[in-house]
């Protein structure tokens, strides 16, 4: 062994050869696997169904390889642009109705006109389910479920404390009065009859729809006035004068996900959530929840309305398209797929998996299914997609919200606030 | 260096190709060698952090969103900033008072301890690692989501003061108290000055304290004749390092008020505003821009705190 040596420059030069080889050592050893990766947003219930799926799926598709991805909500649309931007795109990507005019617009997007009827059978999704994927005309992305804006509550609760809980027969301003006998008949502290819903985006669409106004018209500008916008705080500052919802400090604690809700965390008799997160909510709290449809307007119109929940698309740069195409097909028009699924991200859309769905799903999901029927009678159609710089502006309206329940502001100065940066923001965008 | 270098050489066997090989062609190997290893420094720096520092300064005059490409806009961000952007005013209020609060008390908590410890107490090697404990985890989540347990509405605090018969309320999320619960936490973090101002301490020489002593000085007035003054150097190198760390903090706001800054913009410091912007708004122009106005208010507070030092800070020489 005594000649071998290393002097310094055999030691260099090896390594430098080494440091080269790594750096094209990360590619996959057998060129015939395919690998696919698929992003999407949501809880550990939801990755847990959908790693399932993947892992059925890949039991008849044995030569495919497929990375799942998932992140919160919040993180999900920082981590898909910087992806995107890098050209660094996953194959399949879960996209949200809020998005996907912003991201088929730009090129991001694979059109799938071409594949429905052979590899993609959506043919029984019902024309609105279809449509509300499609842009300009062309397929960018797959239902995946359908909800709608719901109430959650803890009826155990409710009837404790002698109260009604919300329902379609029930008024904005019953809905106040019963909050209040809630508060009068409730004996737990620091528990109240409902999460504190002014600073949230979806209930206020809905009360105004019920007025026949909308958030965003049809030309993408602000729907309603400063004065509406005041009423709805107003009406909520009643309740919270009450003791009918949740104190300001609490509610400042939900930052939108199941796990921070009033409800889950155990303040409040009620929560406000998309229907498809029931089956989440139901898992995380410890008494049984009864979904249900929110209060209405006398006279008032349909505020509710169908919405998918979420779709899927492809990426404009995917190479294994075909591959991606026939995934998606399984998830959502596949018995074996849907049922893995269950209707976790929504009620499917097709009406043959939905209806032989029905027989295996429990309880949960089951009152989740009745409860997409049920509210038929108050739903409305599906308003224009929402303009750019509309997250921006749900963010404001929470913001607000909490400047009017900490009395850093009147109402009507808080309404006065909304439009104008709402108005601020869409001239930005 | 060339001692070294020869007698590596003298190990390779006569012959070998790296037998002595001309004056020139060794000095060429020498620093081609020092280049290499200096490498993965050097590719760090130009590729991570001078390359895109550059690319921001450019993308601070564009408008880019992410998906298209940039387009140049001109000074238009600079001039959004300096005059029509309620948050930017909002996150400066915030970042000021954060650095205003955290960086004197976090400074004079940490110098009370350092001082305590030069006493010599026994297993000080001991207590000034655990004491140094909260400084290496303090930036990281784990700590910020225990904050946010700690000072929830059901949290720690809470249980305690209950013991009081007082009913507190849910402080991160309460828009009066949140930005202190944030300096509370970065003066727990006194670690690292405190560690600076031991090792300061331990330089004074002790036989000025003995000849104060003799000439009858209380223990107050060594310490503001002796102690502070001859502690100046280390003070300010301390204050100009805390102030600039402050001026940047972003974990603890980002986790406790989940990358909201509430609530009411309560807790919106300055590099959560350009995250914001950045991430949550796809404004990377915009962000590029407020991130070199940042850079801009920490160059001139650093260059005031220097030029204030010649009338504060002693040097012994």
């Amino acid at each position: 062994m005594s000649d071998f040596r290393i002097d310094r420059r055999t030691l260099i030069k090896s390594s430098a050869a080494a440091l080269a080889l790594s750096a094209f050592g990360a590619r996959p050893l057998f060129a015939q696997d395919q690998r696919l990766r698929f992003i999407w947003w949501g809880s550990q219930e939801r990755a847990d169904r959908t790693n399932k799926a993947i892992a059925a799926y890949r039991e008849i598709n044995p030569g495919l390889t497929v990375d799942g991805e998932f992140v919160g909500w919040s993180d999900y649309w920082t981590r898909l642009a910087t992806q995107v931007a890098g050209r660094n795109a996953p194959d399949l990507i879960q996209m949200d109705y809020r998005y996907i005019f912003e991201y088929a617009r730009r090129g991001a997007l694979m059109p799938l006109d071409e594949y429905v009827g052979n590899a993609l059978q959506i043919s029984d999704f019902g024309q609105n389910n279809i449509d509300a994927g499609k842009v300009d005309g062309k397929l960018y992305g797959i239902n995946l479920g359908v909800n709608s804006s719901a109430a959650l509550y803890d009826a155990a609760a409710w009837e404790a404390a002698g109260a009604t809980p919300p329902s379609k027969a029930v008024t904005w301003d019953q809905f106040a009065e019963n909050c209040a006998a809630f508060a009068k008949g409730n004996k737990k502290s620091n528990f109240y009859a409902t999460a504190d819903a002014s600073g949230l985006e979806p209930s206020f669409e809905l009360w105004l729809r019920q007025q026949g106004k909308a958030l965003y018209n049809a030309d993408g500008k602000v729907g309603y006035e400063p004065k509406d916008a005041a009423a709805w705080f107003a009406y909520w500052g009643e309740i919270r004068k009450a003791g009918g919802c949740v104190t300001p400090d609490i509610q400042a604690l939900d930052t939108l996900t199941i796990e921070t809700n009033p409800l889950t965390t155990g303040y409040a008799a009620t929560g406000f959530a998309h229907s498809n997160q029931y089956v989440g909510y139901q898992a995380l709290n410890k008494s049984k929840l009864v979904i249900s449809s929110y209060p209405v307007r006398e006279g008032g119109q349909p505020g509710h309305y169908y919405k998918p929940s979420m779709l899927l698309s492809l990426s404009a740069g995917t190479q294994a398209a075909d591959a991606a195409v026939k995934l998606a097909n399984f998830l959502v028009a596949d018995a074996t797929g849907v049922n893995i699924l269950g209707v976790e991200r929504g009620v499917p859309a097709s009406d043959a998996m939905r209806a032989q769905l029905a027989s295996s799903l429990d309880e949960t999901s089951k009152a989740m299914v009745d409860y997409i029927a049920d509210i038929e009678d108050v739903v409305g159609a599906l308003p224009p997609p929402p303009p750019k710089g509309a997250g921006e502006i749900a963010f404001a309206l929470t913001r607000i919200s909490q400047e009017v329940a900490f009395e850093a502001k009147t109402a009507e100065e808080g309404g006065e606030q909304l439009v104008v940066e709402a108005t601020s923001i869409l001239e930005r965008a | 260096m060339t001692s070294q270098t020869s007698s590596v050489g003298a190990a390779v066997p006569a012959g070998g190709r790296s037998a002595p090989a001309g004056r020139t062609r060794r000095a060429f190997g020498q620093t081609t060698a020092g280049y290499l290893f200096l490498a993965p420094w050097l590719i760090g720096f130009f590729g991570l952090t001078l390359g895109p520092a550059l690319a921001s300064l450019w993308l601070s005059f564009t408008n880019y969103d992410l998906l298209q490409s940039p387009t140049f806009i001109g000074t238009a961000n600079y001039v959004r900033i300096a005059t029509a952007d309620p948050k930017f005013a909002a996150a400066m209020k915030v970042t000021f008072l954060y650095v205003i609060l955290s960086v004197p008390l976090k400074l004079v908590f940490a110098l009370l301890v350092a001082m305590a410890f030069n006493r010599g107490i026994r297993g000080l090697p001991l207590y000034r690692a655990i004491f140094y404990l909260p400084s290496l985890l303090g930036t990281s989540v784990a700590i910020a989501v225990l904050w946010r347990q700690l000072f929830a509405a059901d949290g720690l605090v809470n249980a305690a003061l209950a013991n009081f018969g007082i009913i507190g309320p849910s402080w991160i999320s309460n828009p009066n108290y949140s930005l202190y619960t944030l300096v509370v936490l970065s003066v727990w973090q006194f670690g690292s000055p405190m560690i600076i101002f031991l090792a300061g301490l331990r330089q004074i020489p002790t036989d000025m304290y003995e000849a104060a002593s003799l000439d009858g000085a209380s223990r107050t007035r060594q310490f503001f004749k002796i102690t502070l003054p001859l502690l100046t150097p280390v003070i300010f190198f301390n204050f100009v390092i805390q102030t600039i760390d402050a001026f940047k903090a972003f974990t603890p706001a980002f986790i406790i008020s989940e990358g909201t800054g509430g609530p009411i913009n309560s807790t919106l410091f300055y590099t959560l505003y350009l995250y914001q912007e950045a991430f949550g708004f796809f404004r990377m122009g915009y962000a590029s821009a407020l991130a070199w106005i940042l850079v801009i208010i920490i160059a001139i507070f650093t260059a005031f705190s220097f030029l204030s030092a010649r009338y504060w800070v002693h040097y012994d020489d």
